[in-house]
């Protein structure tokens, strides 16, 4: 696992996804991946060879041995780094689109959704590197096909259910910025392949698809211009479509500098939209009290806590958390907002992941149904 | 020049050079030029030809452009881009043997930089009409080869200030800022930014130059929410743009009346009927009236024009505008300083502002008073809106 690790430090990551993009659709087609498994004959063997499986691809019963037995209908390609010398475009190590489908849904329905693999940091982390590794099969192959966006689709949704469920996780088990940067990556190739699909080609559930992500891209990306400016230059059937529309009101009013209004539609949001969103909600509390330190600003101020708790979504007690580490003064249940005493930057050091949006209790959804794009 | 043969051609060329005249010379390689229509000129193996006139490296990029000229003619402008990369090579070759110390051939340089960003335009719009091609790709590399040209005069430290190469960097900067604008990578922009500001040649390039400049900068500036600087750039760029470019006027002017109009200065309807921008009057009305309905359902009628100039989500700023001219209304009517919250619900729901409650009401006002357009405070326990007896909304043009 510590290998893992090591293949996924920051600064490798950065200089490796400058090409992280097939070539344009039409230019030479790549190599043609013929391997049938969901891992190369020749990289199990090795593998197993070398005490290198991960314990999720070991064969049942034979985890004590001295050196154990893969599993071959769980042993999964990993990840490897490209190098000088090492030729990675060998037919029979590739896998072709259709079998990089069967294997991404195999990576979300039996591991990620597995209501027994424990813990989920290390479920994340093998999950992740062995999609990146289907991701490289993509791009080697120069896919651009329905099961290029099928398989991005639920990495995004994947990407996005992890940085929900993981927040708040220590920095070794899980990395918030390594995870946002491919997020971003796949997001951008996926809506890039949107718009190389003509419209007139599309199908009524490829509509739905493109608007539930391009909604998507617009929550985690809140505020970007970039991203809004895209939206607006979609064709008016998907502007207007409920997903992308809800995402277009919350982006209006985060630039609007009205939290209330955003974090009141953020309560519309579905479950998927709302890990898109989640990072963000800190940031709109943060300026919901800043706001009101400057316009409730008076020596004899008293807002009720109660209130401020169902402006911020959150209950009494983590409301005072909230207030406490931001200089804004209570007592007993008032608050005394002054433009004096608020404190951008939280005195102590707030954990995210406490006032996650409490009344989305993640036990009720189904991981595999939300990643696979059927909830 | 549409009917020399292609030794008249290739004498007149040899000419210039001997001569050092490269304004004349770059005529020879400018797609502007009537020559590029003569179809004496546009053979697709004219390497010979060139050797027997022209000396070594004029022989070999001369024959490129004529073979761009070729290619133009069969309208194939993914094989003119081909071409013209090729052609831009040698100047940049040239900069660092023959010319080293000179700069007679920059003309030359521009003349084949500004071909370059066009046929790589032109190249992309083929593409994509037959569904090939990444769009950006070909301006991308296009953009790596003027970078190459811009920092062989950013770097030329030898020649006095008359002979100097660094009179080329403008002009290569605004080659480099359309595209950088066009595949929207406006951070890339940065560090030529950087370079002109530490140049002491900054004010003084030509006038068009600079106005070209500026008004990029300026367009930047505005996209980066800078609306001071965006505001000091335009208007520079407005007024030293010459009277006869209409266009061009025009096309600051859509740039710099919504940064004016977020600093709290309305344009006149003259101004919008001498440039047919009356889509910006209908705004201003609503801005200045504080009539949000109104505003909605303008920014609605006119989205496409707006959307396309990239203007519509700063336009969607001055709604917080709006809201304080709306609310001074409701200050003016009720001759109060401290008014019940409700009054302003009542404004904004007669302004069919969809979904607000009182919540909402205070938030916004809440911004206001953040932001330095309302002085006061708000009172829950009294629903009010408390405001200062003495200038309680200050002018626009004081807030930055």
């Amino acid at each position: 696992m510590s290998r893992n690790r090591s293949n996924r430090t920051r600064g490798a990551v950065n200089l490796h996804l400058q090409q992280q993009k097939p070539e344009a659709e039409n230019a030479v087609p790549g190599p043609q991946g013929s391997c049938t498994t969901m891992c190369p004959l020749y990289e199990l063997r090795e593998r197993e060879a070398h005490n290198r499986l991960h314990r999720f691809e070991i064969l049942a019963g034979t985890e004590k041995d001295r050196r154990p037995r893969a599993d071959v209908v769980r042993t999964v390609k990993e990840y490897s780094r490209p190098a000088a010398g090492k030729d990675s475009t060998r037919p029979s190590d590739l896998r072709p689109p259709s079998v990089l489908l069967k294997t991404t849904c195999y990576l979300i329905d039996e591991i990620a959704a597995s209501p027994t693999l424990q813990p989920w940091t290390e479920v994340y982390s093998f999950v992740f590197d062995r999609l990146r590794s289907v991701r490289q099969d993509l791009i080697i192959q120069r896919c651009w096909g329905p099961e290029c966006k099928a398989i991005l689709e639920r990495t995004v949704r994947f990407l996005l259910y992890a940085s929900f469920r993981l927040c708040g996780e220590p920095l070794q088990l899980y990395d918030p910025k390594i995870n946002d940067t491919h997020l971003q990556e796949c997001l951008s190739w996926l809506l890039e392949s949107y718009s190389q699909q003509h419209s007139t080609d599309t199908t009524q559930s490829q509509s739905s698809a493109q608007e539930e992500f391009h909604a998507l891209n617009l929550l985690y990306n809140l505020g970007s211009t970039q991203m809004m400016q895209r939206v607006l230059e979609l064709p008016m059937s998907m502007r207007s479509s409920p997903s992308v529309n809800l995402a277009l009101l919350v982006s209006q009013a985060f630039v609007e500098q009205n939290p209330v209004r955003v974090l009141r539609l953020a309560r519309r949001l579905d479950f998927l939209q709302v890990c898109a969103l989640h990072r963000h909600i800190e940031t709109c509390r943060r300026k919901l009290l800043l706001l009101y330190s400057h316009g409730y600003n008076s020596r004899n101020c008293r807002f009720p806590v109660s209130q401020l708790a169902i402006l911020l979504g959150l209950d009494d007690a983590l409301t005072a958390e909230l207030c406490n580490a931001h200089g804004v003064t209570i007592q007993g249940q008032w608050v005394a907002f002054s433009k004096t005493q608020f404190i951008e930057t939280p005195l102590t050091q707030l954990r995210c992941v406490k006032m996650h949006n409490m009344d989305m209790k993640q036990k009720d959804f189904n991981i595999r149904s939300i990643i696979n794009g059927s909830f | 020049m549409a009917h020399i043969t292609i030794n008249q051609y290739l004498q007149q060329v040899l000419e210039a050079i001997d001569n050092r005249d490269g304004s004349f010379c770059a005529e020879f390689l400018s797609f502007k030029h009537p020559h590029v229509a003569n179809p004496r000129l546009q053979l697709s193996n004219p390497e010979e030809k060139c050797q027997q006139v022209l000396e070594p490296p004029y022989d070999e990029m001369i024959a490129a452009h004529l073979r761009c000229t070729y290619a133009v003619a069969n309208h194939d402008f993914v094989e003119a881009y081909k071409c013209q990369t090729v052609v831009v090579q040698y100047p940049l070759r040239m900069a660092f043997q023959a010319h080293k110390e000179d700069n007679w051939a920059l003309p030359l340089m521009f003349a084949v930089a500004l071909d370059l960003r066009i046929f790589a335009n032109n190249a992309e719009q083929q593409l994509q009409k037959k569904g090939k091609g990444k769009v950006g790709d070909m301006l991308e590399k296009a953009a790596e080869q003027l970078m190459s040209c811009f920092r062989v005069c950013a770097s030329d430290n030898r020649a006095g200030i008359d002979d100097s190469k660094k009179w080329g960097m403008l002009f290569l900067i605004n080659q480099l800022f359309k595209i950088y604008f066009k595949i929207n990578k406006l951070h890339l922009c940065k560090p030529l930014i950087r370079a002109i500001d530490s140049s002491n040649l900054k004010d003084e390039y030509s006038m068009a130059q600079r106005v070209t400049y500026k008004y990029y900068v300026g367009c930047k500036a505005m996209f980066d929410s800078d609306f001071q600087q965006a505001e000091e750039y335009l208007s520079f760029s407005f007024q030293h743009c010459h009277r006869s470019c209409q266009r061009n006027k025009r096309l600051i002017l859509i740039y710099l009346l919504p940064v004016k109009m977020l600093l709290g200065h309305m344009p006149t309807d003259q101004l919008l009927k001498k440039y047919d921008l009356m889509q910006f009057a209908d705004v201003t009305k609503a801005v200045s009236e504080g009539n949000l309905l109104l505003l909605n359902e303008v920014l609605a009628k006119h989205e496409t024009f707006f959307i396309r100039c990239g203007i519509f989500l700063i336009l969607e700023k001055l709604k917080i505008i709006t809201y304080r001219n709306l609310f001074k209304k409701v200050y003016l009517l009720l001759k109060t300083h401290q008014m019940p919250l409700d009054a302003f619900l009542v404004a904004l729901k007669m302004m069919q502002v969809e979904e607000v409650d009182i919540d909402e009401v205070q938030c916004i006002l809440a911004n206001l008073i953040y932001m330095g357009h309302i002085k006061g405070y708000i009172s829950h326990q009294h629903q009010k809106l408390v405001v200062s007896k003495q200038n309680p909304f200050p002018p626009l043009s004081s807030i930055s």
